[in-house]
């Protein structure tokens, strides 16, 4: 009975506001917006609670086996997603109460339609009905990616942006086209029945291209140039939805399509490959950054490369270990986002070296930003730390994943560890000249004014729900990723209205193990960053050969980021081609 | 600039040969062997009362799908319009100086005497496509596109004046709004009537006539009003500056 | 009878298609994507697919040009008040 409200609901209230919100007093509009996304939270919630459901809409029952409707199949792995969102959009909006100095009740329809797509991308049962609910949350982000278009320089980030991830959509529309040919039929759980046994090219073909759309979401390498683009554009509660749900969604979908859809074993070797490649572009890429939203974007690409390694073994230990890690790295990123929104606000900067030592002003959101970037690293308790034990316990028999998955964990809280240290307690000299990126600052927001409650406070609450998330029930997850996979259990529940029995949870990586490695990661981000604010006190022997290797490292990376939308495009062909090619001439 | 050349060159080719790989097995050109469509063709008259089987796909069978459609469109035009606003603010100084070129109504008759021919015919067209998606192709959608075109036609031959006096901002705005979430609404009355969202919950009336099919012309409706008046806003907000200055 | 007119649709759509990329100037590209629009219009058309015609029509040959057009002016006005 619940599942059509996390979709309907924000769709009235946003288009209320639309046409009412100038007419309406402020507080009342705040009132209605966040209003519709705490009961959307609370359904999804109550979704997630629940067993696995099939909800078919108009009452359109499939006949003969045949789905004529549109159904959502949702189980926990979709709930638990359309919850993270719901209250992800709860804390940007909070946070936005204050932050535009005018009234911005259309930045709140934005954000609520975006909500309204994620949750029916999230809970869809039918391949094009996915597509649809992509596009409204593509179509509602690039609105607020460009949302403060004051200077050509930020809006060219929300151009690249709509450009690169229209032109996957596009591809990823070719090859539902191209199964739909095939099966005469756009059910997940119906097209599987009738291609199951039958993969051909044509089925391999389509896979990848119906994969390359929601990989480009996901920022996988090489398909990630946009994010950081976007994320330096976008306002802050903006990023805290692309960088906490938005990515992780894309990932989803691959999860989700090959759970219920495809079920090809070939998908491993290259997911598995891009995953890598993604934790390791995206830990150089963090590390060399002292624009902190830069930074913080860059880090959402390397821990979405770990999701797609958790993913890409296709067994239910990594994807539970992959869902896990999704909801605590959505809120702690989120909660980063919101700190680096307030040093914007605060302090009119958010440039790493400029704003050295002068986080002292503010020395609760360096508690905040510190407990982040513990957290960020893998430190105990929060899902993320379940999440991350998981993952490499399912990826015991891919010993390069495992090393670049740590690496993106050490390098990526070594990145916001290095900056807290920097920006708060004044660690190491002042670099006022240091060479940077040529992207180092970003245009103020707001007036420059103390921090007020709506800002700290989703912060924290962000932050104390990453702790809270280490007591999911994992067991509940582990059952719930075993079904994911498990196409034909989904089929019989969908099109024989079965009631299949949820599979029993993967066995779990001691406890033990997962805490010493937490230690060992926390450890040497903690160290990495200390050695690296540091770095000039250090002998002259010990700095050479690190400035040898890593200078030309980063610096050529980043020779690739050039944000110019036609080279994003040509990496874009490339990607797909490579993933195209991987599958069908193998 | 030339390594983009090289890279996409190499990339489009292997593009084109996966693209290539996969339709080579495609069956030949006109043939179709689901199920779906055979069911949906059987159907759709008897349980909707909808002459026009996509109509019923598009607002019933498959009603969801074209909720998330609308709100792309709707997303669209408030995104559009929210960003050119927010320039505006920021240039209304240097605004003043800008040349005037408020569009008066032409000087040619000939062309004042097609838009006064034109108009009517474009409203009843597009109100009859509204009217009629459930029993001929076209619908809420289509009509509402043509509706739409109607305010632009006074535009360029009545000028903006005229433009303001039939299409106000604050109309399509509100307009927008109502179509968007009347759709949504309607939906949510077969929950209220204790059946599922979007399910039929009104008449079926005698299939062929515009008034028949329940729901699916009632969506048709909002759609069309959502569609339409969203492509006036979207006109209105690129043209903004100028009616503004029509106004004064 | 449809044979040959499909075979004349589809060479103006490879015609029609390569043209749109190969104008470089907006405002002639506006008037190219909307005789590519027709076309495919009349492809669908020919196709039994009357509904989805319609919606090429106004979208491709009509919204979509008009929306290249309204761009291209705005971006010209205020080119002109910059100077």
């Amino acid at each position: 009975m619940l599942a059509p409200w996390p979709v309907a609901l924000p769709l009235v209230a946003a288009a209320f506001l639309a046409g009412l919100g100038d007419k309406l007093p402020r507080r009342l509009a705040d009132a209605i917006a966040i209003g519709a996304a705490a009961i959307t939270a609370l359904c999804c919630a109550l979704l997630l609670a629940g067993p696995p459901v099939v909800y078919w809409f108009g009452g359109i029952q499939p006949r003969s086996g045949t789905a004529i409707g549109i159904d959502f199949a949702i189980d926990a792995n979709g709930a638990g997603l359309a919850v993270l969102s719901s209250l992800l959009i709860l804390a940007a909006l909070f946070f936005s109460l204050k932050y535009f100095d005018k009234p911005a009740h259309m930045f709140q329809v934005l954000l609520l339609v975006f909500l309204a797509g994620l949750c029916g991308f999230s809970l869809t049962g039918d391949l094009f009905d996915l597509f649809v609910f992509f596009e409204v949350m593509s179509a509602a982000a690039f609105g607020l990616c460009a949302y403060k278009s004051r200077e050509v320089g930020p809006l060219q980030g929300a151009i690249n942006f709509a450009v690169t991830n229209t032109a996957g959509a596009f591809i990823t529309l070719s090859g539902i086209a191209l199964l739909y040919s095939r099966t005469g039929a756009l059910n997940l759980s119906h097209m599987h029945r009738m291609i199951a046994g039958h993969d051909d090219s044509l089925v391999l073909a389509a896979a990848a291209l119906v994969c390359t759309g929601f990989l480009v979401k996901a920022a996988i390498v090489p398909f990630q140039f946009w994010l950081a683009d976007a994320h330096a554009a976008a306002p802050t509660p903006a990023c805290i939805v692309f960088s906490g749900a938005m990515v992780e969604a894309g990932l989803y979908a691959v999860a989700r399509l090959q759970g219920a859809l495809f079920g090809l074993p070939q998908l491993r070797t290259p997911l598995l490959a891009a995953g890598v490649a993604t934790c390791l572009v995206g830990a150089v890429m963090c590390f060399a950054q002292r624009h902190l939203k830069r930074l913080l974007a860059f880090s959402t690409i390397a821990h979405a490369g770990v999701i797609l390694c958790g993913i890409a073994v296709l067994e239910p230990g990594g994807l539970s270990g992959a869902g896990l890690y999704v909801v605590g790295h959505g809120l702690v990123k989120a909660a980063l986002f919101l700190c680096a929104g307030m040093l914007l606000h605060r302090l009119q900067s958010i440039d790493e070296l400029a704003l050295h030592g002068r986080g002292r002003e503010v020395p609760w959101v360096g508690v905040l930003f510190a407990l982040g970037g513990l957290l960020l690293a893998g430190a105990p308790p929060t899902a993320m730390f379940f999440g991350d034990g998981a993952i490499h316990h399912a990826l015991e028999a891919h010993p390069i994943a495992r090393f670049a998955v740590t690496v993106a964990s050490i390098a990526t809280g070594a990145a916001v560890l290095r900056a807290c240290g920097r920006i708060f307690l004044g660690l190491g000299p002042r670099e006022p000249d240091a060479p940077g990126g040529g992207e180092q600052d970003e245009e103020p927001e707001t007036e420059a004014a103390p921090i007020p409650w709506s800002m700290w406070v989703p912060a924290a609450f962000l932050l104390a729900l990453a702790i809270g998330s280490a007591w999911l029930p994992r067991e509940h997850a582990g059952s719930a990723a075993a079904r994911m996979l498990d196409a034909h259990s989904w089929a019989t529940q969908v099109l024989d209205r079965a009631q299949p029995a949820m599979p029993s949870p993967p066995p779990e990586e001691p406890l033990a193990k997962g805490l010493a490695h937490a230690a060992l990661t926390v450890g040497l981000a903690i160290a990495l960053a200390l050695l690296t604010l540091f770095r000039k006190r250090l002998p002259e022997i010990l700095r050479g050969p690190v400035r040898a290797v890593w200078n030309p490292l980063a610096g050529s990376l980043r020779a690739l980021h050039t944000g110019a939308v036609g080279d994003q495009v040509a990496w874009l062909t490339l990607g797909v081609a490579a993933l195209g090619a991987s599958l069908v001439f193998s | 600039m030339k390594a983009r050349l090289v890279l996409f060159g190499i990339g489009a080719l292997g593009f084109a040969a996966v693209w290539f790989a996969g339709a080579r097995k495609l069956d030949p050109m006109g043939s179709y062997h689901g199920a779906y469509g055979e069911i949906l063709n059987a159907v759709s008259v008897p349980e909707r009362h909808s002459t026009n089987v996509v109509s019923a796909v598009n607002f019933d069978y498959r009603g969801l799908d074209t909720l998330g459609e609308e709100f792309i469109l709707y997303i669209s035009v408030v995104a559009v319009a929210a960003i050119l606003r927010k320039q505006k603010d920021e240039e209304e100084e240097d605004e003043d100086e800008a040349p005037t070129q408020l569009r008066e109504a032409p000087d040619s008759d000939a062309v004042r005497l097609f838009g006064v021919g034109l108009v009517p015919v474009t409203v009843i067209f597009g109100l009859y496509m509204i009217s009629h998606g459930s029993v001929s192709p076209g619908g809420g959608f289509q009509g509402g596109v043509v509706l739409a075109t109607v305010p632009l036609v006074v535009y360029l031959c009545a000028g903006a004046k005229t433009y303001l006096r039939i299409a106000p901002p604050a109309l399509a705005k509100g307009g927008e709004g109502l179509g968007a979430a009347g759709y949504a609404l309607i939906g949510c009355l077969g929950v209220l009537a204790g059946k599922k969202f979007l399910e039929n919950v009104v008449p079926l009336g005698t299939p062929g006539e515009a008034w028949s099919a329940g729901t699916i012309t009632l969506l048709n409706l909002t759609v069309g009003v959502a569609v339409g008046t969203g492509f006036v806003e979207l006109i209105s907000s690129f043209v903004e500056e100028l009616l503004r200055k029509a106004e004064k | 009878m449809i044979a040959p007119l499909q075979w004349l649709l589809f060479l103006l759509l490879a015609v029609t298609g390569p043209a749109v990329v190969l104008t470089r100037e907006p405002v002639a590209q506006a008037v190219t994507v909307s005789f590519y629009g027709i076309v495919l219009a009349l492809v669908f058309f020919l196709h039994q697919a009357p509904d989805v015609a319609l919606s090429q029509i106004v979208v491709g040959a009509v919204a979509l040009p008009l929306m290249i057009l309204l761009a291209v002016a705005k971006v010209k006005r205020k080119e002109a008040s910059r100077k």
